[in-house]
């Protein structure tokens, strides 16, 4: 399909989704909704330049939020409409992209990498130094209760950013395709052979920081209204930063596609589990999802449908011992987190099933994989599941077994003897010292 | 004790593209065999299958060290090297960033050259009074020259029994050149090695040589059981004297 | 206005100090990522799991943080091994560290930051031992035991890190390793072992750190966050792969934050690591020493 073409054919889909959203009656689902988009468009940014060029931005909640507070600045002087405020958070994230390509790019690429870990910093302290934003303490931005037309305000904020959204995934999809897309490419591929053969890479890095920058900055344009009350904790939020990296890279980075799933999936999953579980335990299951993919899957989900094949070194004894203590964790604390929290445990019991399974066959012990499936059950079922005996029990026993079956991976034992011990201290702990609570 | 190599029947390839065809090679002990070939011609990677850094698709290599015989395809580089077998690889490939005497305490990394490690730096210093100048001074500072005397003594100070030189000559003044391959000379006399040098410079390799192979698009084309064989050679007259 | 003088010698003080710590934070990164090339982000997150472990033993059983370190070295040494194996296996050997190592070190360190929120709460955390509180008095001055321990174990944790690396066969391999692979293989050396126990001794460092770091502040488990940029702040700064180096820019940030935050008050303190980096990044990547 035709850049154009698609361009109006996404604009269609999002109006229909528009159009058919106006049927539901629940709010939340347009303040669930919103978080969703704007993690699309967060992840598609990121992609522009992780993905297409190979270049790794830790600082997403940096652009992200200078977008935000740029928003708050205005509205202290002079309140304007929503699409004006996202072309200035655009700009001045755009601008603040430019610059640190500009200072770290013709480095190596891991100087970019730290820049933006940097970068991050650097610009919340500012903004917490900045007394007119509000400093540390944070701002309120009273948000209008409804919109002309549109009834309430949370649905035309939802109409912004599912706008905001179609153009930059059409426009990711754009880029892939053209000239630009194939520069950024070659640059991923191999930077020194593209240079070598003229294609003008900082040129183009920079391109792809400036844009990538000013989606980002656009996508937290909105927010102070969507929020009500921005402070620096929160706009420069850690959710932010993995999120824009994990999706992307478990949809998949190579195509436009890609962050579209993976911020489908994560962005509703997290909206649905915040409900039920904490959002500490949200984060730890994205941060387990990411190191998995990029271990079993470095294509993504994508590339787990187009080669129909996982990582190899799934089956190496080490890769799989982490891979296997890893994902233990989460079972262990959704267990606590009540019944609605295990269903969300199953994709890790799934994914356990799955590395024992494909480390079980490499070694010709397949029935192995019955371990993943005993802890799966017990999870489910009501009284073992709140038990933390039985739970240790069958940790143990798995581990017995592994080193009677096959020892390189023994080494599991003493992951969960210590993470086991670990747990019971940190439990006791908890109870037994009264916590400091301020330095 | 000796020590020898002895290739038979080895092919090579990388990727689809072949380079080495059913070469036949020996070196004994105590012998200095020259590989001769220009360009192109695949004697470096001839070096490299003996070193386990190519693996051969067939063929068979076998090195008697100190009277054992081993087999070295499939064996790692290290095990190799481990040994008693030491390249000079093209390119010297020192630690540019590391100083002139760090390289050389590198080259006794292995377990055995440990022990030596006192006298043989002893002695490349008496060797090369211009690398004890410039023991601080970073490998990748120095000049063309130096840099083949630093790689040549870091190969010695693996206290090697089978010394591989690829290209000693390359991008060398002629008079280092003769230079260089002297003092490869030298180092083989003194510590009784054996040696199996690739060289292009026919006329000073043939100085130290006592018989050598001719290597043409990946095969032996000729084999010269001695210097004067080879001196008088119709290939050699053609490719290297111009006649 | 009359110019402060004994609280600038004060603060000098107390930024050489913290500066002597700042070192022994960075030691690691300056082998995994100065020596190595091993973008490793997660280094922090193994300090602080180190503080952790530290805490656990002292508050439950009473033993000094310092010494619960030094016998976690070997374990922390096992654990760095193992993950450059993964990181190894999984990564380098497809040349992927680019892109997806680099999300991979960034996963682990997200994982434990908020493993250790999940288990201990984000309640401040501290050790107790005979030298945090007392302080010695050296002309006129205050010199706080709690700073001046951790400054004098990271000198010798210094001077232990630059012994192995310059005089010992692995440690002039280790300093090797990134510059040709296959010239070290031609020593005997493999280079992946090399790296491997390099990285393991990377990570050991974190054990000693994290122990010092919780001797001289509370530490709750996103401290480690903070401390990413200035770890890498001080090793651009000082050059990469050299110790020297790295611990004069350790001592060079100490202070200039010390005096920032005198000064101009604590919370513009976080900002000069950064702002530092950047300025180095952009005006003289080399650093300070490099090589
Ligand atoms: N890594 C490689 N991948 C593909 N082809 C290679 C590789 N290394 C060498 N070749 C090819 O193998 C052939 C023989 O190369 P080799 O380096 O062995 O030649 P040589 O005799 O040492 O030449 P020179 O005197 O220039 O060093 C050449 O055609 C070269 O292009
Ligand atoms: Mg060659």
């Amino acid at each position: 399909m035709r850049s154009p073409v698609f361009f109006v054919v996404a604009l269609v889909v999002g109006a229909v989704v528009f159009a058919a959203s106006r049927y539901v009656e629940n709010e939340y689902f347009f303040f669930a909704g919103y978080v969703v988009l704007q993690f699309i468009v967060l992840a598609t940014a990121w992609n522009i330049l992780g993905g297409y060029c190979g270049y790794v931005n830790f600082g997403s909640a940096a652009f992200f939020a200078l977008g935000a507070y740029a928003t708050v600045t205005i509205h202290k002087l002079y309140p304007m409409p929503i699409p004006v405020l996202m072309l200035v958070g655009g700009v001045v994230s755009g601008i603040v992209g430019f610059a640190t390509g500009y200072l770290t790019l013709r480095l190596r690429g891991a100087f970019f990498a730290i820049a933006t870990l940097a970068l991050a910093v650097v610009l919340q302290t500012l903004i917490i130094n900045w007394d007119f934003v509000g400093g540390a303490r944070g701002a309120y931005v009273i948000r209008p209760n409804s919109f002309p037309l549109l009834g309430s305000y949370i649905q035309y904020l939802f109409g912004m950013m599912l706008l905001l959204t179609v153009i930059s995934v059409a426009g990711a999809r754009a880029i892939e395709r053209s000239r630009l897309g194939y520069g950024f490419a070659t640059i991923r591929d191999d930077e020194l052979a593209a240079e070598a053969s003229g294609v003008p890479t900082l040129r183009l890095k920079l391109i792809a920081t400036t844009i990538s920058g000013a989606l980002m900055g656009m996508a937290g344009a909105p927010f102070p209204y969507y929020i009500g009350y921005v402070e620096p904790g929160t706009a420069f939020g850690l959710a932010y930063a993995v999120n824009s990296i994990a999706m992307p890279m478990i949809g998949g980075t190579t195509s436009w596609i890609g962050p579209v799933i993976g911020a489908i999936l994560l962005g509703t999953v997290q909206q649905v589990a915040t409900v039920t579980i904490s959002s500490a335990v949200n984060l730890l299951i994205v941060g387990i999802l990411l190191v998995d993919f990029v271990i079993i899957a470095p294509n993504g989900i994508v590339g787990l449908v187009r080669d129909r094949r996982i990582g190899s070194t799934t089956v190496e004894p080490t890769v799989f011992v982490l891979l296997y203590v890893l994902n233990l964790l989460p079972t262990i604390f959704l267990a606590k987190q009540g019944q609605a929290a295990q269903s969300i445990g199953l994709v890790f019991w799934a994914i356990l099933f799955f590395v024992t399974y494909a480390r079980g066959r490499m070694i010709g012990r397949v029935w192995l994989m019955v371990f993943p499936w005993i802890g799966a059950g017990l999870s489910l079922v009501p009284v073992t599941s709140e038990t933390p005996v039985v739970s240790t029990v069958v940790l143990w026993s798995q581990g017995v077994a592994w080193l009677a079956i096959d020892p390189p991976t023994a080494v599991l034992i003493v992951s969960l003897v210590i993470q086991v011990i670990g747990m019971i201290y940190g439990a006791a702990l908890e109870r037994r010292t009264p916590a400091m609570t301020t330095p | 004790m000796d020590n020898r190599i002895a290739i038979e029947g080895v092919h090579a390839a990388y990727g689809s593209v072949r380079v080495i065809e059913d070469v036949t090679l020996n070196v004994e002990s105590g012998e200095t065999v020259v590989l001769l070939g220009t360009n192109g011609n695949g004697k470096s990677t001839l070096m490299k299958c003996i070193m386990g850094i190519v693996r051969p698709s067939a063929g068979s290599i076998f090195a008697e060290i100190d009277g054992v015989r081993h087999d070295l395809v499939g064996r790692t580089t290290e095990e190799i090297v481990d040994l008693g077998i030491a390249l000079v690889p093209e390119g010297r490939r020192l630690f540019p960033k590391l100083s002139v005497e760090e390289n050389l305490l590198l080259g006794a990394y292995r377990r055995s050259a440990r022990k030596q490690i006192g006298k043989n730096l002893g002695f490349c210093f008496s060797m090369f009074p211009r690398l004890a100048e410039r023991r601080r001074q970073l490998a990748g500072s120095m000049s063309g020259g130096e840099q083949q005397m630093l790689a040549l003594a870091r190969a010695l100070m693996l206290a090697p029994r089978i010394l591989l030189v690829d290209e000693p000559s390359v991008g060398l003044a002629p008079i280092l050149v003769q230079r260089t391959i002297e003092s490869i000379q030298e180092l083989k006399e003194r510590y009784q090695l054996t040696v199996l040098m690739a060289e292009q410079n026919f006329s000073q390799a043939i100085r130290i040589a006592d018989r050598g192979y001719v290597i043409v698009h990946g095969k032996i084309a000729f084999e010269g059981r001695s210097a004067d064989e080879l001196n008088n050679n119709d290939l050699i007259r053609k490719f290297y004297l111009g006649m | 206005m009359n110019f402060p003088v004994e609280l600038f010698i004060n603060s000098m003080i107390a930024g050489l100090l913290l500066g002597g710590f700042y070192a022994a934070v960075t030691s690691g990164i300056s082998i995994s990522f100065g020596i190595l090339d091993i973008v490793n982000i997660a280094h922090p997150a193994f300090i602080i799991l180190g503080s952790y472990i530290a805490y656990i033993l002292n508050t439950r059983f009473g033993f000094d943080p310092v010494l619960v370190s030094i016998v976690m070295l070997p374990v922390f040494y096992w654990l760095g091994a193992a993950v450059y194996q993964v990181y190894y296996l999984s990564f380098e050997q497809r040349g992927q560290e680019a892109l997806r190592g680099l999300a991979f070190f960034f996963g682990l360190l997200f994982v434990t930051e908020v493993g250790l929120i999940l288990v201990f709460g984000v309640d401040y955390r501290y050790v107790q031992a005979p030298y945090i509180g007392p302080s010695i008095r050296l002309a006129g001055f205050d010199l706080p035991l709690r700073m001046l321990v951790p400054f004098l174990l990271s000198l010798l944790l210094f001077a232990v890190l630059q012994l192995i690396l310059t005089r010992s066969f692995i440690g002039r391999a280790i300093m090797a390793v990134s510059q040709d692979p296959l010239a070290l293989r031609l020593m005997a050396a493999d280079p992946i072992r090399i790296k491997r126990a390099a990285f393991g001794l990377s990570i050991a460092t974190a054990a000693l750190a994290g122990a010092l770091l919780i001797v001289i502040q509370p530490v709750e488990p996103s401290v480690g966050r903070e401390y990413i940029g200035r770890v890498f702040a001080i090793c651009v700064l000082g050059g990469l792969g050299s110790l020297p180096g790295t611990l004069i820019a350790a001592m060079l940030l100490g202070v200039v934050e010390s005096l920032t935050s005198t000064f101009y008050g604590p919370s513009w303190a976080p900002a000069v690591a950064f702002g530092l980096l950047l300025l180095t990044l952009a005006f003289r990547p080399s650093g300070i020493l490099g090589r």
